[in-house]
């Protein structure tokens, strides 16, 4: 990684090299963006791919209030207020969000919930949460995604489609790429793509394995059993649509390779099965380690949301579903996570940092949204923008402001903007709401032991 | 005569109510009683903000009202008794090492995670992990008696060591998964991958069950041990058929990714 360079070509123009793309998980950092200074935009995105393309070129800042309070637009102060107002007064918020922002915003974002006492999640909890869980049980065996490029030479997708949710994922690190110990790119490796059904990255693989839907687990078992040299039943064939001699096949393969990694999607986290799903995929590669050196991995999707579970966990100890109810933080998945605490009814107000869960949770849970004051912060108007209280407009990470992000493999990526923004960035607002918290709930305690004082000399 | 805490109104974000126990309670004047913490929400109130307390204590406390919003009632219980006229909220009876809960009508997620002892009896369904290990946790339930007469969730009795669960009707997917010893009993059809990766322990179905790949069938027989814990279920109040506590059973025994010491008992004839 080479510093960030800026050279202006001509009097209108300026070119911004190394810069980092956050739409997916790749976080690639060799962007190389043309500017038009005076038309605020950008004019060309070397090196991106289609998705990276569209998240720069069609970038555009819109011309939206800085806050809208119950849909009027309103000042900046005025959002911040009214925020501070909702938490100050709250029993049981719940801070949701964090993929789309930065790791400062997201570290403030924790500072503030945990002085207001209440409940932090992720988008992990959708995504890769499940995979946390099963970390927590069973390990990880990991590496970084150089290590990958220049090692492996068996690769398994298993219940993702990268082609289309990380484009650059074979360029970059692990089919194409050429690598120290694999310089004939992909006559170096074997590709094996495993899934329920074939995807637009099914072409790249060597071996496509079609297991029947919701049969990913036992699949998983089958081939642990056969790597622990253990029977399995003859009707497994029947059972998961892969037949016995094509399971010893890829066991041989796996445990003779040089370097094996698992890369799994939300195939396997968001299926039924969920954390055992991963469980089992992470177990697979421990025990072959036995044999040789092999890794599991998850593919996570959104920009930073790799970041927000490791500030999380860097803050709390744990990485999503935290609780801060009676002052120090409590993990429960399923108690703590956003989508159970707003379909139950739990949470008596929202605060969603950069993610859209109107468009996405259980109808339940919208419903609960709609009933109590929400907090949004975005640079778009999203669907949970649309029914909150106050929707607090901000910059665009990466585009306007800088800071860190982590790409999926937990490796810290500097953002370089290329554009300047007349919103706050979500650091600034989420600083903002703090400070006035804190003078809100000092004066609360104040009043609060003013009236005991006075009940307890009545 | 015991104590009675009658609900006065209903909370508007879930309650944190550990105080609700008998070993907290016992010896305390009413007034003492009324003013033990609660914790509603990130707010501490006391008892008698929401319960209207009154009777004696005498190691039985009775719940009156809508109480499936208060958490943790009966934490660490070690003797006496709770009895809930209405639902209750999520981990009811955590840690309890002794005495008894009974529910009259639902529990939510998490019924006596990590208990030792003593016996919880919900008279209509509960949630999932009924019985189990919390998040990181390597052993759940060390002993102890849950008994659910409707149906449950995913993931009864995960990685518990010993003691009894029984479910009425029937279970989530993950039955007795990861189990170390112990007992599960589950009248009514299992879900999906039960007793994966179960290392010791024994999972009884009176309804057919899917095993997973690595479990291997061995026989079927007529365990004598199960008319013990049959009768002993049916004095519970469970509907135990006379044809489950003579019939035969399938036996299989797995997980042979584990130590594969474990069985399952599916119902035969
Ligand atoms: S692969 Fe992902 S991070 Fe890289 S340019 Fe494409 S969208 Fe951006």
């Amino acid at each position: 990684m080479s510093a960030a360079t800026e050279t202006k070509t001509e009097a209108n123009t300026k070119t911004v090299e190394n810069a980092t793309c956050t739409f997916c998980g790749c976080l690639c950092d060799d962007m190389v963006l043309t500017v038009d200074v005076d038309a605020h935009k950008i004019t060309k995105a070397k090196n991106a791919c289609v998705l990276g393309k569209a998240l720069f070129l069609s970038h555009e800042e819109e011309d939206r209030p800085f806050a809208l309070i119950d849909g009027k637009p309103a000042t900046l102060k005025e959002g911040v207020e009214e925020a501070a107002q909702i938490l100050t007064n709250a029993r049981f918020p719940m801070f949701y969000g964090m993929s789309d922002t930065t790791c400062e915003a997201q570290r403030q974002n924790v500072a503030l919930v945990d002085m207001v006492g209440g409940t932090i999640d992720s988008t992990t909890s959708v995504c890769h949460g499940p995979t946390g869980m099963a970390l927590q049980g069973v390990g990880e065996s990991t590496a970084t995604l150089g290590e990958i490029k220049n090692r492996a030479d068996l690769v398994i997708y298993w219940g993702g489609n990268p082609a289309e949710s990380l484009p650059r994922h074979f360029a970059r690190y692990a089919v194409t790429a050429k690598g120290m110990y694999t310089p004939r790119r992909k006559k170096d490796r074997t590709i094996v793509n495993v899934d329920v059904r074939r995807t637009k990255s099914t072409p790249v693989a060597d071996i496509f394995i079609q297991v029947k839907i919701g049969a990913d687990f036992e699949l998983l078992w089958a081939l642990r059993a056969l790597v622990k040299g253990r029977k399995v039943a003859p009707d497994i064939e029947k059972r998961t649509g892969v037949s016995l001699e094509t399971m010893q096949d890829l066991v041989e393969r796996m445990k003779n390779c040089r370097y094996g990694v698992l890369f799994f999607g939300m195939g396997l986290s968001m299926t039924r099965g969920r954390h055992f799903n991963a469980a089992a995929i992470l177990s697979l590669a421990s025990d072959l380690n036995e044999y040789t050196h092999f890794i599991a991995t998850p593919m996570r999707g959104h920009g930073n949301v790799s970041g927000a579970d490791m500030v999380v966990s860097w803050q709390t100890g744990y990485p999503f579903a935290v609780n801060f109810s009676r002052g120090y933080p409590k993990f429960n998945p399923g108690e703590f996570t956003a989508t159970d605490m707003f379909a139950r009814g739990d949470a008596d107000a929202g605060l969603i940092l950069a993610a859209d869960p109107g468009s996405n949770f259980s109808q339940y849970a919208i419903d609960h949204m709609k009933k109590i004051p929400m907090i949004v912060l975005d640079p778009k108007l999203t669907h949970t923008a649309k029914l909150a209280k106050v929707a607090i407009t901000t910059s665009h990470y990466g585009i306007n402001t800088g800071g860190t992000a982590y790409r999926s493999d937990g490796v810290p990526i500097e953002l370089r903007p290329c554009l300047e923004s007349k919103y706050p960035s979500d650091e600034e607002v989420i600083r903002a709401i703090y400070k006035r918290v804190e003078q809100l709930l000092k004066a609360k305690k104040k009043t609060k032991s003013a009236n005991n004082k006075r009940r307890k000399a009545a | 005569m015991s104590l009675k805490l009658t609900l006065k109104k209903k909370p508007s974000v879930p309650v944190e109510a550990e105080s609700i126990c008998p070993d907290v309670m016992e010896g305390l004047d009413l007034k003492q009683i009324a003013a033990l913490p609660l914790h509603h929400g990130n707010e501490q109130v006391t008892v008698g903000d929401f319960f209207k307390v009154t009777g004696k204590s005498n190691g039985e406390i009775r719940l009156e009202g809508d109480t499936s919003r208060f958490k943790m009632v009966g934490d660490s219980m070690s003797r006496g008794r709770i009895l809930i006229k209405g639902s209750i909220g999520q981990h009811v009876g955590v840690h309890m090492s002794g005495g008894e809960i009974i529910v009259a009508k639902n529990a939510s997620d998490w019924v006596g995670p990590e208990m030792s002892g003593g016996r919880i009896i919900v008279k209509g369904n509960a949630g999932h992990m009924v019985g189990c290990a919390y998040r990181g946790g390597q052993v759940g339930v060390t002993g102890g008696e849950i008994i659910v007469h409707g149906n449950a969730g995913n993931e009864i009795g995960n990685t518990m060591r010993d003691g009894l669960i029984a479910i009425g009707g029937n279970s989530g997917d993950f039955t007795g998964v990861g189990m170390l010893a112990g007992t599960v009993i589950v009248l009514g059809k299992m879900g999906w991958r039960n007793g994966a990766a179960m290392k010791r322990g024994t999972i009884v179905s009176m309804e057919d069950a899917e095993m997973l790949p690595t479990f291997t069938y061995a026989c079927s027989y007529r365990p004598n041990f199960l008319r013990l814990y049959l009768r002993h279920l049916r004095d519970a109040g469970l509907p135990i058929k006379d044809a489950w506590i003579n019939g035969s059973y399938h036996r299989w025994s797995g997980d042979s990714i584990a130590l594969n010491r474990g069985e399952a008992l599916i119902f035969d004839r």
